[in-house]
C-alpha cells in the first residue's frame, strides 16, 4: 500500500478553468441578495463566493481544480474540485475543511452509493457524513454534546456544502429533479465526527482498514433520525433490546442497511460487559425483526425480499418466518457519539428499502496506492 | 466584488433524443420495469391500452434491479435494436 498526497500543480493553477464570475455590488448585503436571486441557496443566507475566499480554500487541494471528483449517472453533471470549493465557500467552510467535502464526494461518487438515485427519491434522504480519526480534532469538529446539534461550525458546514452542491452543481432542485415527498431535517446539513474520547472499540478509520494515521468519511444516504431513550436499562441486552425494536419498527424495517450511533452512558454499559462492536451488531441483527405474519398485516411483506435474506447466501443468523433489518450484521455501523449525560443513543434508517443505495468510506486528504 | 458561479459543472455531453414516431399504429412495444411492487401490472395494463387503440404488440419486457439507478446500458441498447418504442415508470 502506498499513501500519497496529491501533488501541487506547478503552474498557474486558477487560469485553466473556464469559471463564470458574476460582478456584483461591493456591498455584502447586496451580494447575499445576489445569490438568492440566482436560486443559489439552499434558504439559508450564504456567503458570497469571492474570488479570494475560493482561492484560498483550494489551497487545500493539490490537484487542478478543473479535477473531477464526481459525476451524476443520469444527467452527466460533473463535480469538479472548483465548483466544490466554490459551495464550500457558500456554505461557511472555512479552508481546512475542504479535504473533508473532496473525500466525501469520492465516496458518493462510488457507483453503489447511487447518489442519483438517494438525492432524486420520494423517500427523501440525506447523505450523512461520518468523520473518524483524528482529522476531525483537528478542524474542531464536534463528537461531543449536541451531536447531531447546532453550534459547530465544521459539522453545520461542511454537510451544509454536500446539499448546496447537490443543488447548485447536480441540479438536485426540490420538487423538480429533488421529488422528496417529506425530506427531512438532514437535508440542510448532516454531518458528525466519531467520538475517540472514551470510546472502546477500534475507530471505524481502523476498523475500515485504512494506515495509522490516515482519517476517513464514511457517507450513508440517510432517512431521519430516530432517538432512542432508555435510561433504566442496565445491561447491553437492555439497551440493544430498545435500539432494535427502532430497527425493527413497521415504518422503518427493509434489508437496508442502518447506522447507531450510542450514547456514552450507553457505550458505558457494553464497555463494562465486554461486548465488541461485532457482538454488539450480532445482537441487533438477530433482535432487529417482524414476523412475517406481522409484515403481512401491514402490507409490506414481499416474497422476492424475504427470499433475498432467507435464500442461498442467507446469513446464519437469519430466523426463518422472519423478517430481519438488513442481510447481515455487518450491514449495522455502530459507533460511539453523543455527549456523557443522558441515555440518549439513535438509530439512522438508510434511504434504501434494499440495496439501492451502500454505504462509502474514503480516506481523508490522502491518496492510497494511487498513480 | 466578484463572485464565482456556483454551478459550474464540467463541459456537457451532447444529449439527443430520439426523433419521434410519426404513428403509433401497429409499432412495438418494449415494456422497462424497475423491480418496484406492482411496476409490471401497471405497465403490462399500459400496453394493452396501445395493443386495443393503435394495434402495437408487445415484443419484450426488460428489467432492472436498481429501480434508481439508471438502466445499463446494454439493456438499453437492446431495447432500441429490438422494439419501436420503450414504456416505463415507477410501481408503488
Amino acid at each position: 500500500m502506498t499513501l500519497s498526497r496529491p501533488a501541487k500543480d506547478a503552474g498557474e493553477p486558477f487560469m485553466s478553468i473556464a469559471a463564470r464570475i458574476h460582478e456584483v455590488p461591493d456591498n455584502l448585503l447586496a451580494a447575499i441578495d445576489y445569490c438568492y436571486e440566482k436560486g443559489w441557496t439552499d434558504g439559508l443566507p450564504v456567503v458570497p463566493p469571492t474570488l479570494e475566499r475560493v482561492h484560498a480554500t483550494l489551497e487545500h487541494e493539490g490537484r487542478p481544480p478543473e479535477t473531477v471528483i464526481a459525476t451524476h449517472p443520469a444527467t452527466g453533471l460533473e463535480l469538479s474540485l472548483h465548483a466544490a470549493a466554490v459551495n464550500a465557500v457558500m456554505a461557511g467552510c472555512l479552508p481546512e475543511y475542504f479535504p473533508v467535502l473532496v473525500a466525501a464526494f469520492e465516496a458518493m461518487d462510488k457507483p453503489d452509493f447511487n447518489f442519483h438515485g438517494s438525492t432524486a427519491s420520494t423517500g427523501g434522504s440525506a447523505p450523512l457524513l461520518i468523520v473518524s480519526g483524528g482529522y476531525a480534532d483537528d478542524i474542531g469538529m464536534n463528537a461531543d454534546v449536541n451531536l447531531f446539534g447546532p453550534g459547530n461550525r465544521a459539522n453545520a458546514t461542511i454537510g451544509r456544502a454536500v446539499r448546496l452542491i447537490l443543488r447548485n452543481v447536480f441540479q438536485m432542485v426540490p420538487g423538480i429533479s429533488d421529488k422528496s415527498t417529506q425530506g427531512h431535517p438532514g437535508k440542510y446539513s448532516f454531518c458528525i465526527a466519531e467520538r475517540m474520547r472514551g470510546n472502546p472499540w477500534p475507530l471505524l478509520c481502523e476498523a475500515q482498514g485504512y494506515p495509522k494515521g490516515v482519517s476517513s468519511v464514511t457517507v450513508f444516504a440517510a432517512g431521519g433520525f430516530c432517538n432512542v431513550e432508555n435510561h433504566g436499562g442496565n445491561t447491553p441486552q437492555q439497551v440493544l433490546s430498545a435500539i432494535a425494536d427502532a430497527m425493527a419498527s413497521y415504518g422503518c424495517i427493509t434489508l437496508g442497511q442502518s447506522v447507531v450511533i450510542l450514547a456514552p452512558e450507553h457505550m458505558r454499559i457494553l464497555a463494562d460487559a465486554g461486548w465488541s462492536r461485532e457482538e454488539t451488531q450480532a445482537y441487533l441483527f438477530m433482535h432487529a425483526k417482524r414476523a412475517v405474519e406481522g409484515m403481512r398485516g401491514v402490507g409490506k411483506y414481499r416474497a422476492s425480499e424475504y427470499e433475498k435474506q432467507h435464500g442461498a447466501l442467507a446469513h446464519q443468523l437469519v430466523e426463518t418466518g422472519y423478517v430481519h433489518r438488513g442481510l447481515a450484521p455487518e450491514d449495522i455501523l455502530i459507533t460511539l457519539g453523543g455527549g456523557d449525560a443522558g441515555g440518549h443513543s439513535c438509530f439512522i434508517p438508510s434511504w434504501s428499502r434494499g440495496r439501492g443505495s451502500i454505504m462509502q468510506h474514503k480516506p481523508i486528504g490522502v491518496c492510497i496506492d494511487c498513480k | 466584488m466578484q463572485l464565482y458561479d456556483p454551478t459550474t459543472s464540467g463541459p456537457q455531453r451532447e444529449l439527443l433524443r430520439a426523433p419521434p414516431l410519426t404513428s403509433l399504429d401497429g409499432k412495438t412495444i418494449g415494456i422497462l420495469e424497475n423491480g418496484k411492487l406492482n411496476a409490471t401490472e401497471m405497465l403490462r395494463e399500459l400496453a394493452r391500452l396501445f395493443e386495443d387503440r393503435h394495434g402495437c404488440k408487445v415484443h419484450a419486457a426488460y428489467s432492472k434491479s436498481n429501480a434508481s439507478a439508471p438502466a445499463p446500458a446494454q439493456i438499453l441498447k437492446k431495447a432500441a435494436d429490438e422494439v419501436d418504442f420503450l414504456i416505463t415508470g415507477l410501481g408503488d
